[in-house]
């Protein structure tokens, strides 16, 4: 008996495949379980966020699009096998975003990928990876970032904090050794003639694997340096600050990913007067407001951190799928990667679009700093991140780097 | 001057700190044969139990019942759990805490959330200690070294000066001998494992204000401790604080060390091809601070297996 009603209820999934139109199937390949998982979370939140919005407005093509999520349990190793999975699985479209370096094996896979299927090509959206090869010598026309990168994130900092008044002479760089600390290295050494300050001390260290910053904090005060710029993120930003005001040593600390949520409620004062420079401040208008108000009304939380950034991306895809609704039939990764260029979009903080040349998103990027009078206080503390200064996304571009040699089809 | 000085300072607290952790693990491991894979997350719940109980009963109450109920935990496992497991020997003691170790992790996520909590040194603590050419010392890395040097001392007197002491010891190597002279072996494993636990409930409470008490933590020192407990022999307590000084202090002094292979290979005039060839040879020896440790343990164990301080297998 039970026997044929599973029968009967496979049989009934079959034909209910084999009836309806196959729907967009978008594959979240994240770290959703162990030590890593916290960021891939987020990403999650972010992305459920805008396909929800997506499928309350019809969907594409009178289907809702199908978001399936894969754990790649922190490496690039796990991400590669999860990829593989959701394309044998029918996913179209990648998305990712947590880590560099598991962007740039994802994106090798999908160019290879797409080299040996003609016809079933899948599209990788980069939602958060920053190091500048996934858009130089690794770019790939199927590869789209729609987060800043490294060059972008510090020469926004750099300058917005010169013309703050919040830069120093005397620069001490200390960043994780792996591509995207490294780029961060090279842009802090090359920006410092324009911007105007000298780098008095470098340090690249491992990552996520240092317990005791005292010994790095040691360093920077015998350099001498009254300003830090660090592209740490996660604990090796966390206790470098920490260790930094147990020290008592009297700098200011530049960054790019100081609004994780934890970091402000477990820094506290120790936090106040360093700067970040992201692409979202709740408090810059009106509109990122709303955007705020609303995403805490959805998921119980005000965006922060990769969140922003992670919505905005999928907006601008949501706004490309919209271009290409209506037609009937499956849709190709070409002609997604074609919307997705020609399609621009209006975030809260300003517009946001993909340059064909290299793939890489334009977008505003605010200045921000800790301070006790914004207007959006994190992590139950009475700090907040109050913007200093909007740059456009014209502004705050880096021009197409001269390694990236793009392949286009046809 | 003072900067070797602070960085030797430094390293040796730091060292102290890996010490409370992997005093337990070599402890438990000398005495009952088991690699416990789950300490490191008694040094997690430790601190996760002074960050919550610190509102309710002030600090100093927090840093002394966290630890007291990590000990309590520590029983619980030993008693249920290790003891059902030991029959199947060691391979079995070894998954099972393994196991419990990620249980535990996943645990502390589901009640405190993926991110580090606010669990911070009491303003009362938070000065410094003394000045020196510049940079100040915080008081409370002076007290994190101060409590594991008191543990040190009184482990290694109850050990060596007390008839409890000669018991546990003697139940490490003649444990039947010892059952029947009359003597509880099951009841002196399960307090040995309850101690080991209490140590890293303590060094988590006091650690994980200092640091920061998040969901990886256990993680982030595991590895570490195992490497401590390693080099310094397993099961010897001398050994492993001979290891935990050596690996905090070559940890600190290397940090400041801007050496690469190609600056030793410059010397005998292959600087130049060394710096084009890169990779390796241009690695700063600063950059691989964190890594000298597994290269100490590689070498460690290549010379003298048993460990710096360890018996003769």
């Amino acid at each position: 008996m039970l026997k044929t009603a599973m029968c009967c209820s496979a049989l009934a999934i079959v034909w209910a495949g084999a009836v309806q139109a196959e729907p967009l199937q978008v594959a979240l390949v994240e770290t959703l379980s162990g030590p890593q998982a916290s960021t891939g979370l987020l990403y999650r939140t972010a992305v459920q966020y805008e396909i929800d919005r997506i499928n309350a407005a019809g969907g594409f093509r009178g289907e809702p699009v199908k978001l399936v999520e894969y754990d790649s349990q922190g490496g690039p190793v796990g991400a590669a096998d999860r990829v593989k999975a959701a394309i044998a699985d029918g996913a179209r479209v990648i998305l990712q975003g947590s880590s560099s370096s598991v962007a740039g094996q994802i994106s090798e896979d999908v160019r290879k990928f797409n080299l040996r299927n003609k016809g079933k090509e899948v599209l990788y959206l980069n939602l958060g990876g920053e190091a500048l090869e996934l858009t130089g010598d690794k770019c790939n026309f199927y590869t789209i970032r729609t987060s800043p990168n490294a060059a972008i994130r510090f020469q926004t900092l750099t300058r917005g904090m010169k013309e703050m008044g919040l830069m120093g002479d005397k620069v001490y760089s200390i960043n994780q050794n792996y591509s995207w600390g490294v780029d961060v290295q090279s842009i802090i050494e090359a920006n410092a003639p324009k911007v105007g300050y000298k780098v008095v001390g470098e340090t690249l260290h491992e990552v996520n694997k240092i317990q005791d910053f005292s010994p790095y904090v040691a360093q920077i005060q015998q350099s001498g340096a009254d300003t830090v710029l660090t592209g740490n993120w996660s604990n090796d930003l966390l206790l470098l600050m920490k260790a930094a005001s147990d020290a008592r040593l009297k700098v200011r600390f530049g960054t790019a990913f100081l609004d994780q949520p934890g970091n402000i409620g477990n820094a506290g004062p120790v936090a106040e007067g360093n700067v970040m420079s992201a692409p979202f401040n709740p408090e810059l208008n009106d509109k990122t407001r709303a955007f705020a108000e609303d995403y805490k009304a959805k998921t119980g939380h005000y965006p922060a951190y990769v969140e922003p950034y992670g919505v905005f991306g999928m907006e601008l895809f949501a706004a490309a799928l919209k271009t290409l609704d209506g037609q009937p039939g499956p849709v190709s990764a070409d002609q997604l990667v074609l919307a997705i260029e020609k399609t621009g979009i209006e975030t809260p903080v300003g517009p946001l679009r993909v340059r064909a040349a290299d793939h890489q998103a334009e977008m505003s990027m605010v200045l921000q700093e800790v301070s006790k009078d914004a207007l959006y206080k994190v992590d139950g503390t009475d700090y907040g991140f109050r913007p200093l200064k909007v740059y456009s996304g014209a502004d705050s571009a880096d021009p197409v780097q001269t390694t990236c040699q793009m392949k286009r089809p046809g | 001057m003072e900067q070797i000085v602070f960085a030797l300072l430094n390293g040796v607290i730091y060292g102290l700190l890996l010490f409370m952790v992997s005093a337990g693990l070599t402890l438990i491991f000398g005495m009952m044969g088991v690699l416990n894979f789950s300490h490191a997350s008694f040094y997690m719940v430790g601190a996760y139990l002074a960050y919550t109980l610190q509102p309710l009963t002030g600090f100093w109450a927090a840093i002394v019942l966290a630890p007291l109920l990590v000990a309590g935990l520590g029983i619980c496992v030993e008693r249920f759990v290790l003891r059902r497991v030991h029959a199947f020997g060691h391979a079995h003691e070894l998954l099972v805490t393994f196991g419990l170790s990620v249980v535990i992790a996943e645990v502390i996520k589901m009640f405190y959330g993926n991110f580090p909590v606010d669990y911070a040194v009491p303003s009362g603590l938070n000065f410094s200690a003394f000045a020196l050419g510049g940079m100040e010392y915080p008081f409370y890395r002076l007290f994190m070294g101060g409590v594991a040097l008191v543990m040190f001392a009184a482990l290694y007197l109850m050990l060596t000066r007390t008839r409890v002491g000669i018991v546990v010891r003697a139940a490490i190597y003649r444990p039947r001998m010892v059952e029947a002279l009359g003597h509880n072996v099951p009841l002196v494993f399960m307090s040995i494992f309850g101690i080991g636990a209490f140590l890293a409930g303590l060094a988590g409470a006091i650690a994980g204000a200092f640091y920061t008490t998040n969901p990886n933590m256990a993680l982030e020192l595991g590895v570490v401790v195992f490497v401590v407990v390693v080099v310094g022999g397993l099961g010897s307590m001398e050994g492993a604080m001979l290891a935990s000084i050596v690996i905090g202090v070559m940890n600190s002094l290397a940090v400041g060390v801007n050496v690469s292979l190609a600056d030793v290979l410059g010397r005998v005039g292959l600087g130049d091809w060394a710096r084009d060839t890169g990779g390796v040879l241009s690695l700063q020896l600063s950059s691989l601070a964190a890594t000298l440790p597994f290269f100490l343990m590689l070498l460690v164990l290549l010379v003298r297996p048993s460990g710096l301080l360890g018996e003769k297998e």
